[in-house]
């Protein structure tokens, strides 16, 4: 064959030769393969399909937290920022005081440790406000809403709508903004500073706060008529009483009271030796307040450790501060003295079958009554919803107002969310449920109909591919030490640095969503993967075969294999 | 600038001043140096070309197959047990009508387990396509490198260069690395026609129907015989540019001789100073090395050896059920010459064994008492 001579060949074009001599000395198509779309030996199509990461699925505040660690893998941190602003305006408080369940769900906890989810979003939240970074609000709209209540769901509530356009007044009973973030969730735990500050980003979207105003006592709801919806989320923030003999004398008091007076500057009366009734985190920050206060602290439980509903981290770090647990007790009268506490006695229990809850029921066991030497007992076994000043139309479930899964009550135009509504307990679910409120009112009062909710496609820790991943240790939280903390009400928890978040952040497996790793376009045998402006990528279905080595590769499960369908072009 | 080097360096220098584009290789004893050598000039820079590490050999030659069809000038190296891992990529290769070279180290086959020097790897690939050259020292094995793509390139077939085992690839010898701009001049990299090119998408390798199968491969046989001119040419050239020669056959003090002695490699080498031995003593004793194995130079053979009375061929390999592989192609070029010599064939150094000075004159010695050859080789020393 004369070298050269394929150039003008067309792909109509029939080839023939004068003889066997001037044919090409090797196997080889003179004619273009343009022609020949390899793609139809297809029977299964690869398609990119971003599904849900378990950390985005569990968190009860719907935090894209998949994709905030991807930004903070890059040193994006100013984008991850507003990436949770967009869900959650407390990452700063969230990133200190949640029960992280994205961590529980994180597929990593099955391959070496959970990633610290947690500690980066403090970081990100406290990167934030150190930058003074400022969230972007719609055009103003002339619609007004009313909240009743600063906690974490009304301020939710409030900055969802405020970023919409809505004029939002938030009425709160304390004297300061925050609900339980404020009055109930300790110093060392939450610096007052942080909250303000996150607050105050809230109210610079054009959020008005009147403190001091008690629903029912100094304004009654209906005198909220100036507005054209309303938003209750006044919280439980009533304690359960002990209800035991001689719960009456004086140096019972109750965790919430404590927590309140101690956040408001108040006077505190308590003695040396204290007795903390309770398993959840009220119990514990009860506990570790008195502590501070240089009390001798025995938290009594009637229950054993692995059934304590606080967070794993509390106890430990109550144990590490020289606080003694009682297991398996609970209290049975108060030795009164003098019309005070003279001491506790208690009985001790056993563990049944499990109850509604799940965990196992304790039984008392009789004849086992013994004494604690304590001067104050501080009850926290839970706390209650004030329900007084609702007017009528407002139905009531379960010793809390009654609501469907936006947060629409029964009474047209309110909304409710957070503990009174849900008793879910937990400042993430109330932050979670103030967002989902907010886009009920938004659609009750524009019109707009709401995005339908989908079936999430979870990631599970078996579609990962393990093969590109290789163990890498958690990132520890820097503590201050115990005989510091033991002082006063200093924070406890330091906080990443700017190292230790970009290496956590680099652990996230990436669940389900692509990240541009490029791994189907290297493995592609057809190289029928193209890569659009050095990211995206793009299949050409005329040349991919659907052999599904993309599908099998991808380290997160972000491609799925989709039968063929032949009756469509 | 001369250098004091093994065999497998010989062969990494001579690739890189080749200036290869592409290197696929799994490593093998005894050719691991020489991939080892080009990792490293491609890691610091000294030679520009994609190393691509593979999981096998097959996966190597099919690598380096994919290069070169591109139009890269693509090498690879291997030895024994990988050569024949690759055998079904060798054909592939040679009638994909590729300029490919591949330096082969002689090693014994498996089992029992050896990694001495025995040509029955290359031998068993004879019938692929590929060019083959047998050297005998480092710096033929370098020079010849260079020679293999200046005429793998011309004649599209693929080259094998083989070096023994051991005996050439760990063994230093001085050798002279020629300048890169006169080596440039000798071997330019030209762009070649019929290449795979994602913008002008061209099947190749697919069904070919009976009627024109049988002439892609009479146009193979033909691209063999004609590159015994090119290569030629090709060792004109270079004698003219860096002033060696080694022809595709080589005749050692034959001028009167009665004996010549034939054979290849390294024992080549050593049949030399056996001659020279044989010469002061006064035996008429010459030596015939063959260089070119594919094509086989059956006519200048025939020229050289048509008025001798005996000849004697040293095979470090056999053929079993026949004999020495030398012998055998020996015997084919001479058969039809009117007048044609008594081939003696001997069996010799398989699998590394020692073929010494004293294994030759006992070659010469036995050949020299015999009247008729025997039907059989004779296999040298071997305790049976």
């Amino acid at each position: 064959m004369a070298p050269g001579s394929k150039a003008g060949w067309r792909l109509d074009e029939k080839i023939t030769f004068a003889s066997e001599r001037d044919m090409p000395p090797l196997a080889v198509s003179l004619g273009t393969m343009l022609v020949n779309k390899t793609g139809t030996w297809r029977y299964m199509r690869p398609v990119y399909e971003d599904k849900t990461p378990p950390c985005n699925h569990a968190c009860p505040a719907g935090e894209k937290i998949q994709g905030y660690l991807e930004l903070s893998k890059a040193g994006e941190f100013g984008r991850a920022w507003e990436l949770i602003m967009e869900d959650n305006p407390l990452p700063s408080v969230c990133g200190r005081v949640c029960y992280h369940p994205c961590e529980q769900a994180c597929n990593r906890s099955n391959f070496d440790e959970p990633l610290a989810i947690h500690h980066v979003e403090r970081f990100l939240g406290d990167y934030g406000l150190r930058k003074n970074l400022k969230v972007k609000r719609e055009a103003a709209r002339s619609e007004r809403v009313a909240v009743v209540g600063a906690g974490p769901a009304g301020l939710s509530c409030a900055y969802h709508l405020a970023r919409k356009g809505y004029a939002v007044t938030i009425y709160e009973a304390q004297p300061v903004a925050g609900g339980m973030l404020a009055v109930g969730i300790p110093r060392y735990r939450l610096p007052r500073d942080i909250l303000e500050k996150e607050i105050a980003n809230i109210c610079s979207l054009g959020v008005e706060i009147k403190t001091g105003i008690r629903m029912g006592l100094d304004i009654a709801l209906d005198d909220l008529s100036g507005h054209q919806a309303v938003f209750i989320a006044t919280g439980q923030h009533q304690s359960t009483r002990l209800d035991i003999p001689g719960q009456e004398a004086r140096g019972v008091i109750y965790g919430l009271d404590l927590l309140r007076d101690l956040n408001l500057g108040r006077s505190v009366e308590m003695g040396r030796r204290v007795a903390v009734i309770g398993g959840g985190n009220t119990a514990m920050d009860a506990a570790r307040s008195a502590v501070r206060r240089g009390a001798e602290v025995t938290v009594v439980y009637r229950r054993s450790r692995e059934e304590m509903p606080a967070i794993p981290e509390e106890i430990q770090e109550a144990e590490e501060e020289g606080i003694q647990f009682l297991f398996l007790s609970a209290p049975k009268r108060v030795l009164v003295k003098n019309a005070a506490v003279g001491g506790l006695e208690c009985l001790k229990m056993r563990l049944g079958e499990p109850d509604k809850s799940g965990r196992r029921r304790p039984i008392p066991v009789d004849g086992t009554e013994f004494g604690l030497d304590v001067d104050t007992i501080i009850g926290a076994i839970g706390q209650e919803a004030d329900l007084s000043f609702l007017p009528s139309g407002i139905a009531l479930d379960r010793g809390g107002i009654q609501v469907d899964e936006h947060g629409v009550t029964a009474r047209p135009g309110t909304f409710s969310g957070g503990d009174v509504a849900t008793g879910a307990g937990t400042v993430t679910a109330a932050i979670g449920s103030g967002k989902k409120a907010a886009l009920a009112i938004h659609s009750y009062l524009s019109g707009e109909r709401m995005e339908e909710a989908f079936e999430p496609q979870v990631v599970a820790y078996e579609e990962i591919n393990l093969d590109y991943f290789e163990p890498a240790a958690r990132q520890a939280m820097p503590r201050r030490q115990i005989t510091e903390r033991l002082g006063g009400f200093v924070e406890v928890n330091l906080g990443y640095t700017e190292a230790a978040t970009l290496t956590e952040a680099q652990r996230c497996f990436s669940c389900g969503v692509c990240n541009h790793c490029d791994t189907c376009w290297l493995f592609c045998p057809d190289v029928a993967i193209a890569k659009l402006d050095h990211r995206d990528y793009l299949i050409n279905y005329d040349y991919c075969k659907g052999c599904g080595v993309c599908v099998e590769e991808c380290p997160r499960s972000a491609i799925s294999m989709e039968e063929e369908m032949r009756w469509k072009k | 600038m001369e250098k004091v080097i093994i065999g497998n360096y010989a062969v990494s220098y001579g690739a890189q001043l080749a200036r290869v584009q592409v290197i696929a290789a799994y490593p093998i004893t005894p050719q691991t140096q020489i991939v080892e050598k080009l990792a490293e000039m491609c890691a610091s820079g000294e030679l520009n070309a994609r190393f691509i590490p593979v999981e096998s050999e097959h996966s190597a030659m099919a690598s380096t197959i994919g290069a070169a069809a591109t139009g890269a000038r693509a090498f690879t190296a291997t030895s024994s047990q990988g050569l024949a891992l690759m055998h079904e990529m060798i054909h592939w290769a040679a009638a994909s009508r590729l300029p490919i070279v591949m330096a082969n180290v002689n090693r014994a086959l498996g089992p029992g387990w050896s990694i001495w020097a025995d040509q029955n790897d290359s031998l068993s690939q004879r019938d692929t396509g590929w060019l083959q050259f047998y050297c005998e020292s480092n710096q033929e094995v370098l020079d010849t490198v260079l020679q293999g793509y200046r005429i793998a390139e011309q004649v599209m077939l693929p080259v094998m260069i083989n070096l023994d085992g051991f005996l050439l690839s760990h063994t230093s010898e001085p050798v002279d690395i020629p300048d890169q701009a006169l080596v440039d001049r000798y071997l330019p990299l030209a762009r070649r026609d019929l290449i795979l090119d994602p913008d002008d998408p061209h099947s190749f390798g697919g069904l070919v129907n009976p009627e024109h199968y049988m002439e892609m491969r009479y146009k193979m046989h033909q691209a063999q015989l004609q590159s015994k001119e090119v290569a030629r040419e090709a060792d004109a050239q270079f004698k003219a540019i860096f002033g060696r020669s080694y022809g595709s056959i080589e005749g050692y003090r034959l001028e009167g001789a009665e004996l010549a002695l034939v054979t290849s490699g390294t024992i080549a080498s050593t049949s030399r100073v056996a001659v020279d031995r044989l010469r002061e003593q006064g035996e008429k004793v010459g030596l015939l090395k063959i260089r070119m194995f594919r094509p086989f130079p059956g006519e200048e053979v025939g020229e050289l050896l048509g008025g001798f009375k005996k000849v004697a061929v040293i095979d470090r390999n056999i053929s079993f059920g026949h004999g020495g592989i030398f012998c055998q192609e020996l015997k084919s070029a001479l058969y039809n010459l009117l007048k044609r010599p008594q081939v003696y064939g001997y069996i010799a150094g398989l699998g590394g064994r020692d073929v010494t000075p004293q294994t030759i004159l006992d070659i010469a010695e036995l050949t020299a008492c015999r009247d008729v050859p025997p039907a059989e080789a004779d296999w040298i020393g071997v305790k049976v």
